[in-house]
């Protein structure tokens, strides 16, 4: 096989000989489309398998850790939750709506596969700069795809990020993450169980799109590259999805299928060899039986990324009934092979085996790599001037910057409310609905400081889980368990690959601390374009629950002459990396000092005050403090013309972050209870103000409420018009 | 006496099962769920044409579902004098039947929206009987059609003739737009002409229970019962 060819398959020579000495023969021009699609870092982690094995993926109430379509753990009773996270970058950056809306839909089915209805969807999104050319066309066309593929399949979008720095100005970011409920006794794995049981297709029939897709999303970009790779990106139908999940959904129920897998990244390719893997057993699929849109060869049948399907296994005896169910929701359902005793991936097209694999060659035998990588140097110790720095500058700063501005621009695109159960909608610290017909809430966050990370990747990725912890913790939600997406750029660079180690170690300490297991993830390596790397970006979903709905906080103020107490510890001015550079104090990453350790013991010991104060009713409201400090907390706060009257001895000390940061609105009669309580634990909290009418007062200083509220409300919509 | 009531289902509705648990919660009858392909309905006081975006909202928003099997006896049903609520794509799916006067286009800003909004009563009729007049009802609205158009001549019509239900309104606070997506008079909501037949944007059945932010979507229900 010529080397040209190899190569353009994303296959190093050094991984084609190991096939080659394998087999001990030539491949077929199929089957080195099947290494291809498999062996690339989107399917077979060759890079970080060998450090995500070292995260915690296991608790007692982890009912699947990672290594199915998604994560499942225990809400008690015979209540289960699903969840995912998965990236579409590349995708999202050739053709925004296209690529953001399939993503969407491919973290749906993921859920769905599980036996699970979805009942939630977020998403963590990051742009360039918006002054950069392509950034308004990419946000446009990424908010739009994803609002109109989850408004469309009916799942509400209850929240995620989005953010914008210059380092995504070529190489964007749609990480979606997707919330199921299943019925603990009815969850669907993958592994097929019978010989003999039919291997079906369901959903769209297949066509050129995507053909490549998982090798494309394993790749660097360069700018050339975007309109030749657009027909890799694929195309989706939410209404088919609609369909398909309703169909799957009936036919799980009623028990008529063994066990199903999502087409997804590389197609029938990945899904089939996984079942196959799964249950140690063989496939046998003839080719000819797929559901064509467009006359294909085989080779492009087993690539095609075609959305909205499904590979099932079934007992012989229920083909007709399938295929009743399946046609009153017209969706095409066909036969197309068999489980088999072989161990052997064989694919059949015109009466010839195109493919005739070994299932552990392609599997076990995928390339693991312990690549090079270096540990970012000691940072020296810098002291900043902020003497010249003016309250109304700051303040000025934040309602100027896209990342502090309210963003109900993009969630108002989004349906937040269908299926009824939404408890907190988008654009507060965390999303929350009810699980239906119960009185069980489950609420979810999506985070990464991406800042932070790039100036300590290890202490970073301990102030990203606690930040996602905080959001749950705010609103009286006990954090459970965490899904991940870790967006780095190429791993060949030995300080890349260093970011990636040391802030899974991050991850790693800060889950097992908070006792919340990774379940589920995705890890979307090379997103760098024209060989600028973005910043490191390993962002984490976590969710949390309350067993009882009536005990949630709100993030929004309750009432006018309520006191507002801050728990928690600041980060001193000079090591709060978002003060310093969004108030244009430090501007060159080098110059930031090294990041306060993050103390995971005292991040507890105040989520456990939060949590108390809340079960005893003594918080009316409360919100983490994060990016922007208490000032920006405040801000998202206001509610019905509702403001704050604060003091402070430095009012810079109101824009810088803070670890283990909580503002908790308390009623006056309850102040005693609440201070005396928190004395009690040895926990120190500051008293800075009270809620007031219409005003917004620092150090006595009045500031006009409603200019800062509408510029707050509507300079995003301004600014990225 | 109770309450009876029936949700049609297309390919594609996505509220049907909010539809149903508003009915089952609130008028505590009878309630049924009825496939499109249904060829009779049972006799019901109530139906609801649900949201969602029946087969695909392909072609047009509603156009492919109103030619659904189910349609003919939605039709006879309504011609009995008896209640039919079009809800979001179910006010769109009226439209294109023909049972409701005008047409739902893109909204003002093209682009879906997904919030809370605010209405108030106009004319009165059996669906809004048990709101006051004046008084500011809070309603998630999620559509990317719903900005409603007609001819001067329909619109008079709809004046003179009492058929205008609910429009859209400012609410108590600084943060909220009077017409959320630039209805001809803000028109939120209309009936027909014998008032039996009601098609509205905003989604009352994503605002009746405790944990919801609002519970205004409970005075449609009350009004019919009462």
């Amino acid at each position: 096989m010529n080397e040209e060819l190899i190569l353009q398959h994303g296959l190093t020579l050094d991984e084609f000989q190991v096939i080659r000495k394998y087999l001990n023969r030539d491949l077929s021009i199929e089957e080195l489309g099947i290494f291809s699609a498999m062996w690339n870092e989107h399917c077979c982690y060759k890079t970080s398998k060998k450090w995500l094995k070292k995260l915690p993926t296991d608790n007692e109430i982890v009912i699947q850790g990672p290594g199915e379509n998604a994560g499942v753990i225990d809400l008690q009773d015979n209540d289960g939750i699903a969840f995912k996270i998965e990236s579409h970058n590349h995708p999202s950056y050739i053709e925004p709506f296209n690529g953001s809306a399939t993503g969407v839909g491919g973290i749906l089915r993921d859920i769905f596969t599980m036996g699970a209805r979805p009942i939630a969807t977020l998403d963590s999104i990051r742009f360039g700069l918006i002054e950069t050319e392509k950034t308004k066309y990419l946000l446009n066309g990424v908010v739009h795809g994803i609002g109109h593929y989850g408004n469309c399949i009916g799942i509400p979008n209850i929240g995620g990020e989005c953010e914008f720095e210059s380092t995504y100005d070529f190489n964007n970011l749609v990480n979606a993450m997707a919330v199921g409920h299943v019925q603990k006794d009815k969850i669907f794995y993958s592994k097929p169980k019978t010989i003999g049981g039919l291997i079906v297709y369901i959903g769209s029939k297949t066509g050129k799109d995507g053909i490549h897709g998982a090798s494309m999303a394993s790749d660097v970009f360069s700018e050339e590259d975007e309109d030749e790779k657009r027909p890799s990106v694929q195309v989706g139908d939410p209404f088919m999805e609609k369909l398909l999940m309703e169909g799957c959904l009936e036919l799980m129920s009623s028990g008529l299928i063994e066990s199903m897998q999502d087409m997804g990244a590389a197609g029938i390719t990945s899904s089939s060899v996984e079942m196959a893997s799964k249950g140690n057993v063989g496939v046998y699929i003839n080719l000819d039986k797929v559901p064509l849109r467009q006359p294909l060869s085989a080779y492009e049948i087993l690539l095609s990324e075609s959305q909205e399907r499904m590979l099932a296994v079934i007992d012989k005896k229920n083909d007709h009934k399938v295929r009743e169910v399946l046609q009153k929701w017209q969706i095409d359902y066909e036969v197309i092979g068999e489980i088999t005793d072989t161990k052997r991936v064989v694919f059949e097209s015109n009466n010839k085996k195109v493919v005739n694999l070994p299932v552990e060659i392609i599997v076990d035998d995928a390339p693991e790599y312990d690549r090079e990588f270096y540990i970012p140097r000691k940072r020296k110790n810098k002291h900043f001037d902020f003497s010249k720095i003016k309250l109304e500058d700051m303040i000025n700063n934040l309602l100027t910057n896209l990342n502090y501005l309210d963003k109900s621009w993009v969630f108002d695109q989004y349906d937040s409310t269908v299926m009824g159960d939404t408890i907190r909608e988008p654009g507060q610290s965390s999303g929350i609905v009810k699980i239906h017909g119960t009185q069980k809430v489950i609420g979810a966050s999506t985070d990464c400081n991406a800042l932070y990370i790039r100036i300590n990747p290890y202490e970073g990725m301990k102030h990203t889980v606690a930040e996602s912890y905080r959001n749950l913790i705010a609103c009286n939600l006990n954090p459970l368990a965490i899904t991940n997406n870790l967006n780095f750029a190429s791993p060949l660079d030995p300080n890349i690959m260093g970011e990636l180690v040391l802030s899974i170690n991050g991850l790693k300490t800060a889950a097992i601390k908070f006792n919340t297991p990774i379940v589920s993830g995705n890890v979307s390596l090379y997103n760098q374009t024209n060989e600028i790397p973005i910043k490191p970006t390993p962002v984490i979903g976590m969710v949390g629950s309350n067993m009882n709905l009536n005990k949630i906080n709100t993030n929004k103020f309750c009432e006018i002459g309520n006191k507002i107490l801050i728990l928690g510890k600041q980060l001193t001015k000079n090591c709060s990396p978002y003060l310093l550079q969004d108030q244009k104090i430090a501007l060159n990453i080098c110059e930031f000092n090294d990041l306060e350790v993050l103390d995971l013991d005292f991040e507890k010991k105040i989520a456990n005050c939060v949590l108390e104060l809340s079960d005893l009713k003594c918080i009316m409201s409360c919100n983490d403090i994060s990016r922007g400090g208490i000032f920006s907390s405040l801000l998202k706060m206001q509610y019905r013309d509702m403001g704050f009257n604060v003091k402070v001895s430095d009012p810079i000390d109101l824009f810088c972050e803070y670890s283990a940061g909580y503002v908790i609105e308390i009623r006056s009669k309850d102040l005693e209870e609440v201070t005396s309580f928190l004395t009690k634990k040895g926990v120190e909290y500051i008293e800075i103000g009270e809620i007031i009418k219409e005003g917004i007062e620092i150090n006595s200083k009045k500031f006009d409420y409603f200019d800062i509220m509408n510029k707050y409300r509507n300079n995003f919509e301004k600014i990225i018009s | 006496m109770s309450f009876k009531s029936a949700v049609i289902t297309f390919p594609g509705s996505n509220c049907d099962r909010d539809a149903l648990c508003y009915l089952k919660d609130l008028t505590k009858g009878e309630v049924h769920n009825i496939w499109h392909e249904e060829t009779s309905l049972p006799k019901v006081d109530l139906v609801i044409l649900p949201g969602g975006f029946s087969f695909g909202d392909y072609l047009r928003s509603g156009a492919m579902a109103s030619k659904s099997k189910i349609i003919d006896e939605v039709v006879k049903h309504a011609n009995d004098n008896r209640y039919l609520l079009g809800i979001c794509n179910g006010f769109q799916i009226l439209t294109e039947i023909g049972l409701l006067e005008g047409a739902l286009i893109r909204n003002k800003k093209l682009k879906f929206l997904g919030k809370n909004c605010f209405i108030k009563k106009k004319f009165k009729n059996n669906f809004n009987f048990s709101i006051k007049d004046n008084q500011i009802l809070q309603i998630p609205v999620a559509h990317n059609e719903g900005n409603f158009y007609c001819d001067t001549e329909t619109l008079n019509l709809l004046k003179n003739n009492e058929q205008i239900a609910f429009e859209y309104c400012k609410g108590e606070f600084s943060n909220n737009e009077e017409n959320i997506n630039g209805s001809i008079e803000a028109i939120a909501g209309i009936t027909n002409k014998k008032k039996n037949v009601l098609g509205m944007m905003p989604h009352p059945e994503r605002a009746y229970s405790d944990f919801h932010q609002s519970q205004d979507g409970r005075l449609i229900i009350e009004s019919l019962i009462s």
